[in-house]
């Protein structure tokens, strides 16, 4: 066997010793604040981030409910099994501190995830969509796509209890002034499809000759006025949705909308669990990390916000990709201090 | 502590037949069955799940107890009286509302502000009763229309916006730990529930709740006030919302307005499970603090175990079901044989 056989021999040996010395012990629980679609990509993100990091563990936990109690539990009895890393959403991102505390009492690390818990809170860092600059840049595609004459703008969004939605009606009401337009109507507490169904549908039924623009900054009304504007038939009201439901990717490629907003839930279940192992394993977050602020944190990272229109809807995929990648390509060196 | 009542079926009326003190003796009664099922479900998941009996695991267990049995204890004072309380979540945080107003914008010292809170909550729960013994309409069309009004009122005047500047004994209180494994949480859930049994087994007003409950037309007859007892029984109800809130005010060292969901219907589930389970009659005339306490550590204990054991998130609910359907059948059989042996 020649010298250079030998060497090669030893270093896969080493490789495969230090890969099993690295094989971490992190168990991560990615777990959302009740049931929704948009979270659905975190289960594939968590997989995929515990195969190609070595994680024991990253695992989608959803809570049966939109409820802070019931998420609460989740966390708790998730700990008790073992988890020992969480990426959270909160159910309320004041009412999750204490449990987040509790969290991170016993050792584990806490990332807020999608959604940030208000200062001062014991998460590292909070990693989502920066809401307030979405609803912005959408309500500007969508004062572009309504061209000339008037610009009359409705806004259908998430719930009031969530701190998300006063942040995406003041961003809409910004856009729309500097743009020239005016937001006759705001429709929130819709997130859901039955509310979401009935005030959009009688909205529109009733004032549909008085709206020249529509913007949703949550899911469900998204998909629900994507269906309302093709049951209309009529193309001349423009709208700009958020995110990636198929509904509402089909109504861009047929005309109906104009486009949406993407937001990146893969890239951070993704990035989040191997921040959570990091964290873990000896990483600090850095003391000078360029985060961003927003109302709950300063400790903001955005996981990106795109927008997508009939052009770009076959490749949105790309699109989201080409986001995650960029931001875990220089995530390590500019968040963590790992010894 | 059960308080008495006929039992309406004639298995039931001898498995409850009294004891030479007048009581039913406690081995034929439904908090017994219940406490049997505690017992039975604790000693399996503690086989069958890892860490079950973890002192983590049994302070978080009692914490959500405590909530549920508070709830319950919020119902089921109406529920004494044929009624129902819909508003219960809704008024539970319009109290925490008030309080961390209280504390955070007024200043008010914090046992003035929860004295306060509580009394908050009893004059929400006198609008609901004074609204029902005036207009003559069942207290569940009542209490769903100012579930409404509490909550909508609520969100407006604070703009869905959070008090978090409480004092630090309410967060050190939801968090305390005794002997490493006992919440506080769950002392103050066992304590009001022995005052209600107080209240139902030796004062006045207490019998004639229940006097009024079972039958008010021949409570009235007998002298009961029966439209003010029934305002007393929604301000009782208002308050031990509003306790109930200021205990989950401690476990989230905030006050905030999703803290009960949306509407406060999140304590809906709870608040029936407990006293139904417990023994309370939906008819009224009949109130069982114990079984009630009971009834919500069984069912928290249900979800608890059933978590542990990794059950499907979404199969919980199912499951949670399923088990309590077993549970009451297992007790309904317990009690038909008890009766058996003692007509044989």
């Amino acid at each position: 066997m020649s010298f250079s056989r030998k060497l090669t021999l030893a270093a896969a040996a080493a490789m495969l010793t230090l890969g099993t010395a690295y094989a971490s012990d992190t168990q991560v629980a990615l777990v959302p604040g009740g049931p929704h679609p948009y979270f659905a990509a975190w289960e594939q993100a968590g997989k995929d981030a515990a195969k190609d990091f070595g994680l024991a563990a990253a695992d989608y936990k959803v809570p049966q409910k939109w409820e802070l109690s019931q998420q609460n539990e989740l966390l708790e009895s998730l700990l008790t099994q073992g988890y020992n890393a969480f990426l959270i959403f909160p159910g309320d991102p004041v009412g999750s501190v204490s449990t987040a505390t509790e969290l991170t009492s016993a050792g584990a690390p806490v990332i807020a995830l999608a959604g940030c818990l208000k200062d001062p809170s014991p998460a590292a860092f909070c990693l989502g969509t920066d809401t307030g600059n979405s609803a912005y840049i959408g309500t500007q595609h969508l004062i572009k796509a309504m061209g000339d004459g008037k610009k009359r703008i409705a806004h259908f969004t998430g719930f009031l209890v969530d701190p998300n939605t006063q942040l995406r009606i003041d961003a809409v009401e910004k856009a729309a002034k500097e743009g020239g337009a005016e937001v006759v109507q705001v429709i929130a507490d819709i997130d859901a499809p039955e509310p979401a169904e009935e005030k959009i549908n009688a909205y529109l039924a009733a004032h549909a000759g008085e709206v020249d623009g529509i913007i949703t900054t949550a899911w469900v009304p998204a998909v629900v006025a994507s269906n309302a504007l093709r049951k209309i038939g009529d193309k001349r009201i423009k709208m700009v949705g958020i995110d990636h439901d198929e509904v509402v990717l089909k109504a861009i490629k047929d005309g109906y909308v104009d486009g949406t907003m993407l937001q990146n839930p893969y890239g951070q279940g993704y990035i989040g669990s191997f921040a959570a192992d990091k964290l873990r394993t000896g990483c600090k977050v850095k003391a000078d990390a360029p985060f961003k602020s927003n109302a709950l944190t300063t400790k903001f990272i955005d996981s990106g916000t795109v927008f997508v229109d009939a052009a770009e809807v076959d490749t949105y995929v790309t699109a989201m990709q080409g986001i995650t990648k960029d931001l875990f390509a220089t995530f390590q060196a500019t968040y963590l201090d790992c010894p | 502590m059960p308080v008495d009542n006929p039992p309406a079926t004639p298995s039931a009326a001898s498995a409850a037949r009294p004891s030479p003190s007048g009581r039913p003796k406690f081995y034929l009664t439904n908090e017994f069955g219940l406490l049997v099922l505690i017992i039975g479900f604790a000693l399996l998941f503690s086989l069958f799940s890892k860490n079950f009996l973890s002192p983590f695991n049994m302070f978080a267990l009692g914490r959500v107890a405590a909530v549920n049995a508070m709830v319950g204890f919020a119902m089921m004072v109406v529920i004494v009286t044929g009624g129902l309380n819909l508003a219960v979540g809704a008024i539970g945080v319009c109290g925490a509302m008030f309080c961390g107003w209280l504390l955070e914008q007024v200043g008010v010292p914090w046992p003035i502000a929860i004295v306060l809170a509580l009394a908050f909550g009893a004059a929400l729960g006198w609008i609901n009763g004074f609204a029902v013994v005036k207009s003559g309409l069942h207290s569940f069309i009542i209490t769903l229309a100012t579930m409404s009004i509490f909550f909508g009122a609520m969100v407006f005047l604070t703009r869905a916006e959070s008090f978090r500047g409480l004092p630090p004994v309410f967060s050190a209180f939801g968090t305390a730990r005794f002997f490493g494994m006992l919440s506080p949480l769950l002392i103050v859930a066992a304590v009001v529930g022995l005052l209600l049994s107080i209240m139902y087994r030796y004062t006045v007003v207490g019998r004639e709740m229940l006097a009024a409950g079972a039958k008010p037309e021949a409570a009235a007859f007998s002298g009961v006030p029966v439209g003010r007892v029934f305002i007393y029984c929604h301000m009782l109800s208002g308050s031990l919302a509003a306790l109930t809130a200021m205990l989950v005010m401690a476990r989230n060292g905030a006050a905030i307005p999703s803290m009960a969901g949306q509407l406060g219907q999140d304590w809906l589930l709870p608040a029936f499970l407990g006293p139904v389970l417990g023994g309370t009659l939906l008819a009224g005339g009949r109130a069982s603090p114990l079984g009630t306490f009971l009834g919500a550590i069984l069912v928290t204990m249900l979800t608890n175990g059933l978590l542990l054991l990794r059950v499907g998130e979404f199969w919980v609910q199912a499951c949670l079901g399923l088990l309590l359907l077993l549970a009451v059948l297992i007790d309904k059989a317990r009690r038909s044989y008890l009766a058996h042996l003692r007509v044989a």
